[in-house]
């Protein structure tokens, strides 16, 4: 059901010419996948010629995770993982026939090898070393000779220090006070562990670069760290530190001869590594964080943060940086080795795919979402299929026509001026009214400028009695007098007889107080009755709105209104500091004749 | 001399009361004639009797209660409440607007100063807080019934039979204004002339139109168009187009209310009062290219209309053209057309369009005229001419005198803030712009100084936030933009 009201939706994108060149093999809005690109992968696990989508599902994010594998458009399998999933890769692992790979999947501290879709192994990371201070507060802890608070105040000093802690000491310093006792005592007869987390995961051909051939599997940690792993034994072959936290790896040669990682971190600095290198200083570092990395030919292309699609040589130097209409969510690299194209896909907010060749944009994809996953690849028996995973958890499936050809379009209109300059501003011409003014002014400059500044002398002197009477009856609202920084507003709700004033009142300096103030109206009795006719006005905090309200009731019927002023007082002077002058609004008691 | 004669003749003098006097002491002799008692009900109803078509304030209660709107999100530039964007309309930033948003117009009308609230708070609040409150319905925006003789009502209306009135066409007629103009009691009114229709054997388009009156009273729309296209049918007069387009108008259905004009124009070519309504009407969408056209055209059979010398003047000035304005604005001072707008308008075309000598003497004119309600503005005006020349103290004066007189000046609240941080008084700065906005929220200045305040002292989330209702309320602002562009960056970056 779902199926078919999803491809009537779709039409309208049918006709979008981007969408030409693929053809849609599978559109499900319901598939309620959350995962990303990194969590995607496309293999044939069953060594049956066919290959197969495996997901890895982040579920809601604290339970329900999965590992999903569709055969076709129906799901296979599916396989519950323990905590979050970080990455999913496919790799041979041994030479024995049928040659069946296995799924790596990243969760937390471990990860764990699936063959035939069967759990095979759980490889665990090494824990690291512990703190000896931190250790041995919770051995105290565990022997009863320091107390919960105690215990905090050591983990909190260490913590502050910068010392890292272990998971346990950071789940116990967030946990509210009442609950720290129980935690201690569930959790102090069990070893302290330093645990650390998977961050990315990828493979590495181990010593023959054929397809099929055994890989090792690399890994980035939390811990500033990069594993590679012994696909047999999993054993550690090699551990590299680097300065910050990886989050995006690729990988490119063989292990047992040459090989070189890129690696982007979170702080936004890209490090290279090399076979039996120091990692010393980055390659480069990027001006937002990132958000994809792959490794287009000799190039490093990355996808940041602050909508930009950069470029750069192995070396480090930039060599393009493009600017995306909107916030890019994914990336992924697109081969199609049959047409000999190498580009890279980019999933951005606006609902779009993108897809460039080097700089250029060469094919532009309209979803009904936003794209947050995805994989190229061959499905199926089909080796040029896009599979996409949506921020609202559908799932698409679509397939490049094998007439499908990409033309960059920009490479001739990129030259030359931007359009907007031929563009003609709408300026008016100017009258022949406006010559004559103009000839006017020439002539009689003199005269004009002495009668203007006679004049202005006039005006200033006006305005200047005027403001001092308006100073002597403090008609202001908001006080001249930088003694009394205070602000005045009031407004009238309700339609009559009964109207209800609120008056607000701020003190507008930065640190001084205003104290021993109220306010009073200034009304006609004979047609206005106030409930309130003083308000003693509490200590006023600077910044802050205090809200006044009074009702006021209209006596008359006859459709008259008239003003009422609300004066705010000192104790001591008899002139108001400030004046709200509120023009009152004609009583409605006449509405129903 | 006869005087049922001189009492006709005093009618027609306009000396309405002593008309009603000597009326009564003839009814007084003769409680039964006729001809009297007709001409004291017509003496009475031009006592009060003011123009439909034109005056007509509309209620807090209609705008928020109105059930007639068709779609909620009409099509752009279908509704008055969605005015084309982008067709022509003045930017925000040249022309500026009302209370609610709207540009300003040339002309002060019933309407003019306020769109439909969107909320009704808000429709409480705004046109309350402002020098003009508005009546919460148009029933008692009228104060028709307030006048009252001494002994006591000429006409008990509650016991009149009106069937027997109804079949009298000469008494009817005049007793159906009275009561509907002097006694302003609709419901009876209508009661009358669906009586007088039915013995008329509905032939007479005269009564029709007043069912449609009152039915547009009522508030009951759609049977008041029915009425008056029956009445069209039966005899084109220009009232019945210019009520029915009132009708479309309550409807907000512009366009259909064009194309009434542009009939009725077909058979009253180059009649003032149609070419006028159109033009209103596009204005009203924000169309000014052609509102001007059509004011233009008003212009050429009526070149005494008022309404449209000043809102051409209004459109030339904030078009950049402020001489050609300065013309038209001569021209209604010609007229005789004398108060403090007026001379306020000349000042600001003189000081724009380079004329110094004439600008002050216009201001202090403007402000001998000036009464309670519009005595503000002229201050405000005035610190605009003192920013113009660089004075800034004077500015400040002559904003602080706006305040003064009118506590709910936004644009004097922004000037005030600007000046304050010109000075480098953060906190002064920042209390007038909180103000400013606090009372206009659709006004993009306050929130774009804000914002560029909240950005100099390093509040980069104030800013940020600010500048997002900038560009709510003014999509378009560059500057805005680009501080928007500045700060998304400063988040993103590392």
């Amino acid at each position: 059901m779902a199926e078919i009201t999803s491809r009537e939706e779709s039409k309208g994108y049918q006709d979008y010419e981007g969408n030409k060149k693929w053809l849609n093999a599978h559109y499900d809005p319901l598939a309620s996948l959350y995962t990303f690109s990194q969590c995607i992968a496309l293999s044939d696990i069953n060594a049956d010629g066919e290959n197969k989508l495996i997901i890895a599902d982040l579920g809601t994010g604290t339970y329900d995770m999965k590992l999903k594998v569709y055969r076709g458009t129906s799901l296979m399998s599916e396989n519950a993982i323990i905590d979050l999933p970080t990455g999913v890769v496919t790799f041979y692992m041994d030479l024995t026939e049928p040659r069946t790979p296995a799924i790596a999947v990243a969760s937390g501290s471990f990860i764990y090898i699936y063959k035939n879709l069967r759990p095979y192994f759980k490889f665990t990371l090494p824990s690291l070393p512990i703190d000896e201070k931190e250790e041995s507060a919770w051995i105290q802890a565990k022997d009863d000779l320091i107390d919960v608070s105690v215990l905090r105040e050591i983990l909190d000093g260490l913590r502050s220090k910068g010392v890292i802690l272990t998971v346990r000491s950071m789940k116990f310093l967030r946990l509210p006070p009442h609950e720290l006792s129980t935690f201690v005592t569930l959790h102090k007869n069990s070893p302290l562990k330093m645990q650390t987390v998977v961050t990315c995961l990828e493979t590495l051909k181990k010593s023959h670069s054929e397809d099929d051939a055994i890989s090792c599997l690399v890994l980035g940690t939390e811990h500033l760290a990069i594993y590679i792993l012994d696909p047999e034994a999993f054993t550690i072959l090699t551990k590299i530190d680097i300065p910050a936290v990886p989050v995006f790896l690729s990988v490119n040669g063989l292990y047992d001869v040459d090989y070189r990682i890129v690696v982007a971190c979170r702080n936004g600095a890209v490090y290279s590594l090399k076979r039996g290198s120091e990692v010393k200083k980055p390659v480069f570092q990027l001006s937002a964080q990132p958000v994809g990395l792959q490794r287009i030919g000799k190039n490093i292309v990355v996808a940041c943060m602050d909508q930009t699609l950069q470029c750069y040589s192995t070396k480090g130097n930039k060599l393009w940086l493009i600017r995306m209409p909107a916030d890019i969510l994914t990336m992924e690299a697109m081969e199609d080795k049959q047409k000999g194209f190498k580009g890279v896909l980019v999933g951005i907010e606006n609902h779009e795919v993108h897809v460039y060749r080097d700089k250029y944009l060469v094919n532009v994809i309209k979803t009904e979402d936003a794209v947050t996953g995805i994989k190229f690849g061959k499905f199926g028996r089909e080796d040029s299929t896009l599979v996409m995973t949506t921020k609202g958890g559908s799932l698409l499936i679509k397939m490049l026509k094998r007439t499908a050809k990409f033309e960059e379009k920009d490479a001739t209109t990129s030259s030359g001026p931007p359009a907007s300059q031929q563009q003609k501003l709408n300026v008016p011409k100017k009258t022949k009214l406006f010559v004559d003014q103009t000839l006017r002014e020439r002539n009689n400059c003199v005269v004009m400028h002495q009668q203007f500044q006679h004049d202005l002398y006039r005006i200033r002197l006006e305005a200047a009695r005027n403001y001092a009477e308006s100073l002597n009856k403090s008609l202001n609202p908001i006080s001249t007098n930088p003694q009394e920084p205070l602000k005045l507003s009031v407004h009238v709700n309700g339609i009559g007889p009964m109207f209800k004033l609120i008056v607000q009142l701020q003190n507008t300096s930065l640190n001084s107080p205003s104290v021993g103030l109220f306010l009073t109206f200034h009304f006609d009795s004979s047609l206005y009755s106030v409930e309130k006719t003083l308000i003693p006005v509490p200590f006023l905090v600077p910044g802050l709105n205090y809200t006044f309200e009074s009702y006021v009731e209209c006596k008359s019927d006859k459709g008259i209104s008239d003003t009422i002023k609300a004066y705010l007082c000192r104790r001591s002077s008899s002139t108001p500091i400030i004046t709200g002058i509120i023009n009152m609004p004609v009583s409605e008691s006449i509405i129903v004749s | 001399m006869d005087p049922l004669f001189l009492a006709i003749s005093l009618y027609r003098r306009r000396k309405l009361e002593e008309c009603v006097e000597l009326c009564t002491q003839l009814l007084d002799k003769n409680p039964y004639d006729q001809a009297t008692w007709s001409l004291k009900t017509k003496a009475l109803t031009e006592q009060v009797y003011v123009d439909e078509i034109e005056v007509d304030e509309e209620g807090i209660s209609e705008l928020m209660m109105d059930d007639n709107a068709i779609a909620t999100v009409a099509r752009p530039g279908t509704s008055f409440q969605r005015p084309a964007t982008n067709s022509g309309g003045p930017s925000p930033n040249v022309r500026p607007t009302t209370q609610s948003g709207r540009p300003v117009t040339g002309f002060t009308r019933p309407g003019t100063q306020s769109g439909r609230p969107g909320t009704m708070e808000q429709a409480l609040k705004t046109p309350r807080t402002a020098h003009t409150a508005r009546p919460v319905t148009s029933a008692s925006g009228r104060y028709a019934s307030m006048l009252s003789t001494a002994d006591g009502p000429f006409i008990n209306v509650s016991r009149l039979n009106l069937n027997k009135y109804a079949s009298r066409p000469n008494l009817a007629k005049t007793l159906f204004e009275y009561i509907f103009h002097h006694e302003n009691d609709v419901r009876t009114a209508l009661d009358l002339a669906a009586a007088a229709t039915e013995a008329a054997q509905y032939k007479d388009w005269w009564w029709k139109v007043q069912i449609g009156k009152c039915y547009y009273r009522l508030g009951l729309f759609r049977d008041a168009e029915k009425q008056f296209k029956s009445a069209l049918k039966q005899q084109e007069t220009l009232d019945i187009y210019l009520y029915l387009c009132k009708v479309y108008v309550k409807l907000d259905q512009p366009l259909a209310a064009i194309e009434v004009y542009k009939e009725g124009l077909e058979k009253f070519a180059e009649e003032s009062s149609l070419l006028t309504g159109i033009a209103r009407i596009y204005e009203g969408l924000n169309d000014m290219e052609n509102s001007i056209k059509f004011y233009k055209n008003v212009l050429k059979s009526d070149n005494m209309s008022v309404e449209a010398i000043a809102s051409i003047a209004t459109h030339y000035f904030y078009t950049d053209q402020p001489e050609v304005a300065l013309k038209f604005y001569r021209r209604l001072l010609q007229m005789g057309v004398s108060n403090a707008e007026m001379y306020n308008n000349l000042g600001l075309c003189c000081f724009f369009a380079q004329q110094y000598d004439m600008v002050l003497t216009c201001f202090e004119r403007a402000l001998s005229l000036a009464n309670d309600e519009n005595v503000a503005d002229v201050w405000y005006n005035i610190g605009h001419v003192a920013l113009g020349i660089g004075d800034m103290s004077l500015a400040y004066q002559c904003f602080r005198l706006t305040l003064a007189n009118n506590n709910d000046h936004a644009e004097a609240y922004n000037n005030l803030g600007v000046l304050e941080m010109k000075k480098g008084r953060i906190e002064q700065a920042r209390a007038f712009f909180q103000a400013s906005f606090n009372l206009t929220p659709h006004m993009f200045e306050p929130h774009f100084n804000f914002a560029i305040l909240s950005d100099k002292i390093g509040d980069l989330q104030h800013s940020y936030n600010s500048v997002r209702r900038s560009l709510e309320a003014f999509p378009e602002h560059t500057d805005s933009k680009e501080l928007f562009k500045v700060l998304r960056e400063q988040f993103a970056t590392l």
